[in-house]
């Protein structure tokens, strides 16, 4: 900082204009809210009412007491356990092999992007007819392998003999085929991550493991590369956490929670609750339950970074 | 690097794509392909299914023919005889038939008109608001520009998504939903757009600054006619970030438009669309969602390397 821009700063009130906009639509539109929320999930609260009875923790006791929101932490944490080891599994994967061969490298990478790019509510939608029970392709596929060495596997044969799941439509398989769903939307974006996380490790260390006898693959991943992405992997993973919580596209659009509540994940609870059954208190409760882990899983993120020690 | 345990030819001075061994057959190789194309296939499949199912007829679409492109025999459309036109004019081969009806049917047209001012005039408020408040941040010295920083750290931990339900009550009782404005307000503030372009102004050399304040530029313009043409790159970046996540963005519209249909956006029609469908429809909804999607695929397609640093934006704070 110059010192003829520190005077310039005070002379005149620029400032002033330059920040009053961000500053008042910081507070208006995301710290109020937060404030609004809290306050709503003490009371009865609908839209259209003129007045709002103090109700105290009642709400915040049913979220934590009643089967159906049992059933939703169940959905979400089932959805989110689901879905980030794998897509931050196979990021790492596709980036580690999309690296080590010598061709057609970036043309992988487009490709796994593309669903990244994808509206989701179209692809999920086309993932509905692939998995449609009758004219699906999964299924077609799947049907193709009956009478092959598949069938020593019991399910598959169980599945030829009667049929196939129903995926969205069965209860046991309904989340298992909507994170499958958000595996395939979301490792392209740890892919990328993880490929600017490899460009970053100096090839000196490689040759300084080698010296010191890390020949195999393994171990040169094991001490270089893994400890190397460890900044990208605390990243990685808390942003797919926050990420796969919020999932709701694809929750509304085939399942709308069910069967039996297996898909009724927290932002589709806020959305059924509070906007089509106008019960805003309970929604503004599981809103503040649901602002409380995402904030917990960032400052866990920050505190994971800001201690990490540095190699390079 | 860590999986070529398996190559031949590893030797110390490895490089991560070594070019002259590509030519030779090797296996490891070919195994690292033979997976990456099973991925590829896997996760190019429901684009296939969209664009095929797109292309095809009612009749090809419920047999379990797995062909890309349907045999395009011309049949007679039922809502084109259904409006008073005479059955000659009414025979349309299967794309014809998914795609007209695509843009008859329903007013895609408009939908995705709402999809470019929506994008756009987001993207543009949060420029306007951003950029001057970091400037100030990164240039300027002032009494609360601490706090003011501090604020904008503890915004960037909020997920507006999370915070979706205040936000409708109070647009709600302000009376604002179904309204262009209600899907544009959450998004006018961007902390993370302030926070770049921060960090971005603080590499700006303050030679620069007063270099125009001698030359007696205001403050104001030095915003707008100096800084704003150093930060283009990290614009461009910002903003295919901003305009890939609302073009796509599907719970807030689903949350603030209620039956409007002159106010959907995009995926909202596409939703629409798939309420109403029957065994006619799923042709043209296939085509609905292919136009929703191309844009951005075709977009990114032209300038990939900027749509990943775009999308991975978020990865570098």
């Amino acid at each position: 900082m110059s010192a003829g821009s520190a005077s310039l700063g005070v002379r005149t009130q620029a400032h002033w204009w330059f920040v009053a906009p961000a500053l008042i639509l910081m507070l208006v539109i995301l710290i109020v809210p937060i404030l609004v929320a809290f306050g709503l999930s003490l009371t009865d609260y609908a839209l259209g009412n003129r007045t709002a009875n103090f109700v105290g923790l009642e709400n915040y006791e049913d979220i934590f007491t009643r089967s159906t929101y049992e059933r939703m932490f169940k959905a979400s944490f089932l959805y989110v356990v689901l879905t980030v080891p794998a897509s931050v599994g196979l990021g790492l994967g596709a980036a580690l092999l999309i690296n080590s061969v010598s061709r057609f490298g970036d043309l992988y990478k487009t490709i796994y992007f593309l669903p990244v790019m994808a509206a989701l509510l179209a692809m999920a939608i086309a993932w509905e007819f692939a998995l449609n029970p009758s004219v699906g392709v999964v299924n077609i596929f799947l049907e193709m392998g009956c009478g092959s060495w598949l069938e020593s596997w019991s399910w598959y044969a169980n599945g030829c003999a009667t049929s196939f799941p129903l995926w969205l439509g069965d209860r046991d398989y309904a989340i298992w085929t909507l994170s499958f769903i958000g595996i395939w939307q979301g490792f392209g974006f740890t892919m990328v991550l993880y490929l600017a996380g490899l460009t970053g490790i100096p090839r000196e260390l490689y040759q300084a493991a080698e010296m010191d006898g890390a020949i195999s693959g393994w171990e040169r991943f094991r001490l270089v590369t893994w400890p190397m992405l460890g900044p990208t992997t605390v990243f990685v993973v808390t942003i797919s956490m926050i990420r796969s919580f919020q999932v709701f596209d694809t929750v509304e659009a085939l399942t709308r929670g069910g069967p039996s509540k297996s898909t009724y994940v927290m932002l589709y609870a806020i959305y059924e609750k509070a906007i089509q059954q106008n019960l805003m208190g309970i929604g503004a409760a599981i809103t503040v339950v649901f602002l409380g882990f995402v904030l917990i899983l960032t400052l866990i993120q920050r505190y994971l970074v800001e201690r990490r020690v540095h190699y390079t | 690097m860590t999986t070529d345990t398996l190559s031949p030819t590893a030797s110390p001075s490895r490089h991560l794509r070594v070019g002259s061994d590509g030519m030779r057959f090797s296996t490891a190789e070919t195994i690292k392909h033979v997976v990456l194309i099973l991925g590829a296939l896997i996760v190019l499949m429901p684009f296939y299914v969209m664009v095929s199912y797109s292309l095809k007829s009612p009749a090809e679409i419920m047999s379990t023919s797995l062909a890309f492109l349907g045999d395009q025999t011309p049949f007679l459309d039922q809502f084109c005889v259904k409006s008073g036109r005479p059955e000659a004019d009414c025979m349309r081969s299967a794309i014809e038939y998914n795609y007209l009806t695509a843009f008859t049917e329903a007013p895609l047209l408009r939908y995705l008109l709402n999809g470019v001012i929506v994008t756009a005039s987001i993207f543009l408020i949060q420029i306007v608001v951003a950029l001057p408040c970091a400037y100030a941040l990164a240039k300027l010295r002032f009494w609360g520009r601490e706090f003011i920083f501090a604020m904008v750290l503890f915004c960037l931990l909020i997920p507006v998504h999370a915070i979706a339900l205040p936000l409708y009550i109070m647009l709600a009782e302000v009376g604002l939903t179904n309204s262009y404005a209600a899907l544009v307000i959450p998004w006018t503030i961007s902390v993370f757009g302030i926070f770049l372009m921060r960090q971005f102004f603080m590499t700006v050399p303050d030679d620069l600054i007063d270099a125009a304040r001698m030359d007696g530029m205001s403050e104001f313009l030095i915003v707008w006619k100096v800084m704003l043409p150093t930060a283009v790159p990290a614009l461009l970046a910002f903003g295919i970030f901003s305009v890939v996540a609302h073009w796509n963005d599907y719970f807030w519209p689903r949350n603030v438009i209620t039956g409007d249909r002159d106010l959907f956006t995009p995926p909202l029609g596409l939703r629409e669309f798939r309420a109403g469908v029957d065994g006619n429809d799923f042709g043209p909804m296939m085509a609905t969602a292919t136009v929703i999607v191309t844009p951005l695929i075709v977009a990114f397609l032209i300038a990939q390397r900027r749509f990943i640093e775009g999308i991975t934006l978020s990865g570098m704070k």
